[in-house]
């Protein structure tokens, strides 16, 4: 999985997809993950760093990391090669 | 290193150039206690998901309604209606409020009976009453409100095998101003059958023909229909004083005032729309008051209003089961009461709030727990973000839910009352098996 080419993040938050001309607010959590994925971090890494850095259970990030990642993939700003799996 | 608070991750499209229709979106509502109780005290004690009525409400509520008419016109006779909300509690604050009772079927006349209520003030409305309902009523000197010739007459001749008088009205039907017309109760003002029907009963030995009734309709969002109504029933009531010389005791112009909910579809929200009981008692008042009926024999108004007394006395609350994505990307959740317990989700966009300030409202769907399509309690609200366990309140479902709630799939829930004192009761256990256990037979088989 990895961020469209046209998709432009900046780092208050904004996101901006050019082809589908949306346009997002993600809260800062949310922006931390999608830089994270677009860096090409794997579930588990992005996981742990979480899990240091937040008062969190890795059961509650997994929930809402896939619900999160379903719904970007949703508005086009993520792409899969591999619709069944994260990598 | 102390851990940072935690958000859950969440996107939001951004629709620039589609305003809100209604301005800025408002500050999320939230009901955390109800009369003065916690509302996760509440459901500690007694279970998710679970209905509450407020004492306090139904009485302020009537009150409220009461002045309304009281101030307005000289002679006004509240009759709780049942099938409404026929719980006894609920019913003997109604009774001791100085109601009477209005009943559709034998079930609510029996009921009406056992809690207090003497026969002469019960008004019996509804298509179907047996030989034995009747027998019932004319024994405890009910006011029989016939809806058709078949049941007039079944009801003469159930009088003079009693030997006994029975005290009747007859349901009118009549156009109103409200479409489609409520036709299918009752006998037509406009074609003649209601005139035929109050000649025949005065042929009658056996009946006494002691007021008018009629019903336009429910929910009715234009007070003016009952000015049209009350007009119509004045012209009868003169019309039988005319011919036979004799004054009717009563005119009772139904239900069916609205609620504060808000319908399906509506643009804008029940509160901010429906009439108040002022606005009612304005138009019924002024058209019996300015009618050709002399003042010194104006008939007794009946109200039999019910959904608009007690919906707002009715709580329900209930716990988040599950939150989902839809695969159109919509946010959904779960919730552990579902349309077999509320029926007027069907036609209302009920009210769902949180019990506390949560964020990241985003349109979402609430469906309840039953293993059914069907089971949307709202198809499109914008709810903030919820987790499993998160207790909410729907209010305005005092009226109908109760008396309409379904047993299916699982166990109906305890019904609780919060008293004027601040003191909690069930007024109705959830069920167990035994419940069913009690009334079910199994055949044996070899």
């Amino acid at each position: 999985m990895k961020i469209t080419d046209e998709v432009r993040i900046s780092d208050n938050g904004f996101v901006f997809n050019s082809r589908t001309g949306d346009s997002f607010n993600v809260n800062p959590t949310g922006l931390e993950l999608t830089k994270l994925i677009a860096q090409g971090h794997d579930f588990d890494t992005i996981k742990n760093m979480f899990l240091e850095k937040y008062d969190l259970d890795d059961l509650t990030f997994e929930k809402d990391f896939y619900e999160f990642i379903a719904l970007i993939k949703h508005h086009q700003i993520t792409s899969h090669e591999d619709p069944l799996d994260f990598k | 290193m102390e851990k940072l608070k935690y958000d859950k991750p969440s996107i939001s499209k951004i629709n620039a150039g589609m305003p809100s229709k209604f301005g800025l979106p408002v500050k999320q509502k939230i009901i955390s206690e109800i009369d003065g109780i916690k509302v996760s005290t509440l459901m500690e004690e007694y279970g998710s998901p679970l209905f509450v009525i407020s004492e306090k409400t139904i009485r302020e509520t009537h009150a409220e309604a009461k002045r309304a008419f009281e101030t307005r016109y000289p002679k006004v006779q509240f009759a709780w209606s049942y099938k409404t909300n026929y719980l006894d509690a609920v019913c003997s604050i109604y009774h001791e409020e100085g109601s009477w009772a209005e009943v559709v079927s034998g079930f609510e006349f029996e009921k009406a009976l056992s809690n207090g209520v003497h026969g002469s003030q019960i008004l019996f409305n509804g298509p179907d009453k047996s030989k034995a309902d009747l027998r019932m009523a004319i024994e405890h000197n009910a006011c029989i409100h016939i809806d058709h010739f078949d049941e007039l007459y079944l009801l003469i001749e159930t009088s003079r095998e009693m030997k006994m008088k029975a005290r009747v009205a007859i349901r009118v039907n009549m156009d109103a101003g409200i479409y489609p017309i409520w036709d299918r109760f009752g006998f037509n003002y406009e074609n003649g059958d209601a005139w035929n029907a109050i000649n025949r009963i005065m042929l009658a030995e056996s009946l006494e023909l002691i007021g008018l009734h009629t019903h336009i309709g429910t929910y009715i969002m234009v007070q003016s229909a009952y000015a049209i109504a009350a007009s119509k029933l004045a012209n009868l009531y003169m019309a039988i004083h005319r011919k036979f010389d004799y004054w009717l005791k009563y005119i009772d112009l139904g239900g069916g005032f609205a609620s504060k909910n808000t319908l399906k579809g509506a643009y804008m929200p029940g509160n901010e729309t429906c009439p108040s009981f002022d606005d009612y008692a304005e138009a019924i008042s002024n058209a019996l008051i300015s009618s050709e009926i002399p003042h010194e024999n104006l008939p007794i108004l009946f109200l039999e209003t019910g959904r608009a007394l007690i919906d707002d006395a009715g709580y329900l609350l209930t716990t988040v089961i599950a939150n989902k994505r839809l695969n159109n990307g919509r946010r959904s959740m779960v919730i552990d009461a579902g349309v077999n317990l509320l029926f007027t989700s069907f036609w209302y966009n009920l009210g769902v709030y949180p019990t506390r300030e949560l964020e990241h409202a985003e349109e979402s769907t609430i469906y309840g727990p039953l293993c059914m399509n069907i089971d949307v309690i709202r198809d499109a609200i914008v709810f903030p973000q919820v987790k499993t366990g998160e207790q909410l309140v729907i209010e305005r479902v005092g009226a109908y839910n109760i008396t309409q709630s379904m047993q299916f799939i699982t166990y109906r829930p305890n019904v609780i009352l919060i008293d004027n004192d601040g003191k909690t009761q069930i007024i109705r256990k959830k069920e167990s098996l035994e419940t069913f256990k009690n009334s079910e037979i199994n055949p044996k088989r070899n």
